[in-house]
């Protein structure tokens, strides 16, 4: 937790002026942008980002373009408040092959994994205020690191993407018991394509390698403990994921109409050398419509279950347990976006927990939570996936 | 043995053909591969998006990474139309000739001049506003004509076997476009000064060259999907000044544009709607879209 430094909040105060002054994105292919999402929360959601009252989401500033024929290089800076203070982190700083042959590509520097199907988006993007609890629970919100990354696409018509990552894994287990090094390691796999004009589909696996061992925490600091989106909450060895998206849109034109459903599934196990086969897990299914040029409704479900290993201290030494519990949450949202650099925003969530250990791992599950969002961008921003 | 060494044949022969492969362009919009195909018919061309859609709005989807992927050429509009998609598709695609400044990479925006640029400052609010211009240039066929040359030459320099041929039909198409245009500008004579009712300046180019009169924009603000209040608004301001007719594109959201039309504005204004771009795509599609649209006009437009 950091306090908030001068140098940031002037930069993002006068990001807007810069960015909407001149067209310096225009005059190259470099692009200068910055998206600021403010927020109103009525009560905190378990394992949630956003502070009640009002508050900072995740704002960035953005700088990406070619660096010479064979490389382009992106910058970002990420600013969010946290408990009351603002805190701002580096979210990206990597250089990308553009002219690697037979479809490869490389990347280093920090960046966002592309395992899962929201990890590597922007967050300011996102369909819904909060991320899936599975990304909340398991990967820190989104898990960026520093690594090193190769991926190939395919030459087929239908599209194929394999990819391998290799990353410190500090932003996934930010203090480790023991380690071996790189801390992560990932390989994934991407396909999809259009089944007519009307309907895509994309479909993803991938698997996340954890050499970073988390410390297991005294009953006493397990309890109540909040991590807000740094470092995952909830750890293993191996993470296993699934993804699919489906869209429909009426002759392809999604300007107008858009139906997107939204599936992902995780899966951590090895989560203690004693845990047997008691493991983490998440999914989350998301729909939303777009029914207007300007708006769109949409409806998640989403679960969470985890084994939080935990030391016992009853007078004889240590002892292991661990505290099971699970955590539902619904969320209902309208969206108003009248044109790409605007998103007004509100949502209902609704959480419940459940299990032996639910009042100790989550401890205020959100019974109601009315959330407003307004996410507006400056300057050029970047083209979006699918 | 024999099987085996015919199975190898085989094989050896699928391998040479494909690696023989066409020269596969992939265009962003439809009338790109229009040009294209009436330029280098022996082409392999797709194109990423077709008239029903608004190209402001595509979605990197994987189809299209895939098709990028095995390109040889892309031939887009640039001008940032597609800042929304294309480089996503660049970034994903791992294909080093359609990388920005290779030549595998043709923007048409590069070599013609835009009407319209947006100066000043662009805020959030300023709607979806191109600093460099219009970009929708390819309803001007005499810019279509600007960038069927440019076009060529890139075919040429990337194919310099079939650089004979293309040269020969680029003249060829030349020489039939313009009489074309001398006569689709006879036939819409009578359709100058006459005053429209648009949204989004789609066919703006349309406009200019014909000389028609767009008096007000079913969009408040570039981008921004009409609201009461600005179609309110624009009742009002065609009672006082009536126009002749609410033109737009088959892409658009056409429930504003209906309304706007059943209003008793002094008379009833026909509702044209046109294709913003060919609807098929052949070395004729662009001739017949011009066609079309200027008889839909010429009979529609009283």
């Amino acid at each position: 937790m950091r306090r908030p430094r001068l140098p940031i909040v002037a930069a993002v105060a006068l990001a807007p002026l810069v960015f909407s002054s001149t067209s310096l994105a225009q005059s190259s292919d470099w692009q200068v942008g910055a998206v600021l999402d403010a927020g109103h929360t009525t009560k905190n959601l378990e394992l949630g980002a956003r502070d009640k009252g009002l508050e900072l989401g995740h704002s960035d500033l953005l700088i990406r373009g070619p660096l010479g024929k064979h490389f382009s290089a992106e910058a970002s800076l990420a600013v969010h408040t946290a408990d009351g203070r603002l805190e701002h982190h580096t979210e990206s700083l990597w250089v990308q092959t553009r002219t690697l042959p037979a479809g490869l590509q490389a990347r280093a520097g920090r960046f966002s994994s592309q395992i899962g199907y929201l990890n590597e988006q922007h967050p300011h993007a996102d369909d819904f205020t909060e991320r899936p609890l599975l990304y909340r629970g398991l990967l820190g919100g989104h898990w960026f690191d520093d690594g090193l990354r190769l991926n190939w696409t395919a030459p087929t018509p239908i599209f194929l993407r394999v990819g391998v990552e290799a990353f410190s894994g500090k932003q996934l287990v930010k203090e480790a018991q023991r380690q071996q090094s790189p801390g992560a390691r990932t390989v994934s796999i991407k396909t999809g394509a259009d089944l007519n004009e009307r309907h895509s589909w994309q479909a993803g696996l991938s698997y996340l390698n954890n050499r970073r061992e988390a410390p297991v925490p005294e009953h006493e600091e397990a309890e109540g403990e909040h991590d807000h989106a740094h470092g995952a909450a909830f750890t293993g060895k191996h993470l296993r994921m699934a993804d699919l998206v489906y869209k429909w849109a009426p002759d392809g034109n999604m300007k107008n109409q858009q139906v997107r459903l939204i599936w992902e599934h995780a899966r951590f196990s090895g989560i203690h050398p004693e845990a047997g086969s008691r493991r983490h897990q998440g999914s989350a299914l998301s729909a939303i419509w777009r029914f207007h040029p300007a708006w769109e409704i949409g409806a998640r479900t989403d679960r969470l279950s985890v084994n939080r290993p935990e030391l016992h201290d009853e007078g004889a030494g240590p002892e292991l347990e661990f505290a099971a519990a699970k955590l539902r949450e619904h969320a209902l949202m309208l969206a108003y976006k009248p044109n790409h650099m605007q998103t007004w925003r509100v949502q209902l969530s609704r959480q419940k927990a459940f299990g032996d250990a639910a009042t100790e791992v989550f401890p205020q599950p959100a019974h109601t939570s009315l959330q407003f969002q307004l996410v507006i961008g400056f300057g050029a921003h970047g083209a979006h996936s699918f | 043995m024999r099987i085996a060494s015919k199975v190898f044949q085989a094989t050896l022969a699928v391998c040479l053909t494909t690696s023989a492969h066409a020269f596969s362009v992939f265009a962003c919009e439809p009338e790109w591969a229009a040009l294209t195909k009436a330029l280098f018919p022996e082409a392999e061309v797709v194109s990423a998006t077709t008239a029903q859609q608004d190209p402001h709005h595509i979605e990197a989807r994987p189809s299209l990474i895939a098709q990028l992927r095995r390109a040889d050429l892309a031939v887009c509009t640039g001008a940032s139309l597609e800042a929304g998609w294309l480089p996503m598709l660049q970034a994903r695609a791992g294909n080093a000739k359609v990388q920005n400044d290779q030549p595998g990479m043709f923007y048409a925006a590069e070599f013609v001049t835009l009407i319209d640029p947006h100066r000043g400052a662009i805020t959030p609010f300023s709607g979806d506003v191109h600093p460099e211009g219009n970009p929708h240039m390819h309803a001007d066929p005499r810019r279509v004509l600007q960038v069927a040359r440019a076009l060529a030459d890139r075919l040429m320099q990337l194919n310099p076997k079939a650089a004979p041929t293309i040269a020969a039909r680029h003249a060829e198409f030349h020489a039939s476009f313009s009489q074309k245009i001398a006569q689709w500008e006879r036939t819409a004579l009578p359709l100058k000064g006459r005053a429209v009712v648009t949204q989004h300046a789609s066919l703006g180019y349309l406009w200019q060259w014909l000389q028609l009169k767009p008096v007000a924009d079913l969009e408040p603000k570039p981008g921004m999907p009409p609201t009461p209040g600005h179609l309110e608004r624009l009742r009002t301001q065609l009672n006082q000044s009536p126009a002749s007719a609410i033109i737009i594109a088959q892409h658009h959201d056409k429930r504003a544009a209906q309304w706007l039309a059943q209003q008793d504005i002094g008379k009833t204004l026909p509702l044209i709607i046109l294709p913003a771009t060919v609807t098929e795509i052949s070395p004729e599609a662009l001739a017949a879209w011009f066609d079309s649209i200027i008889t839909t006009l010429t009979t529609q437009i009283k």
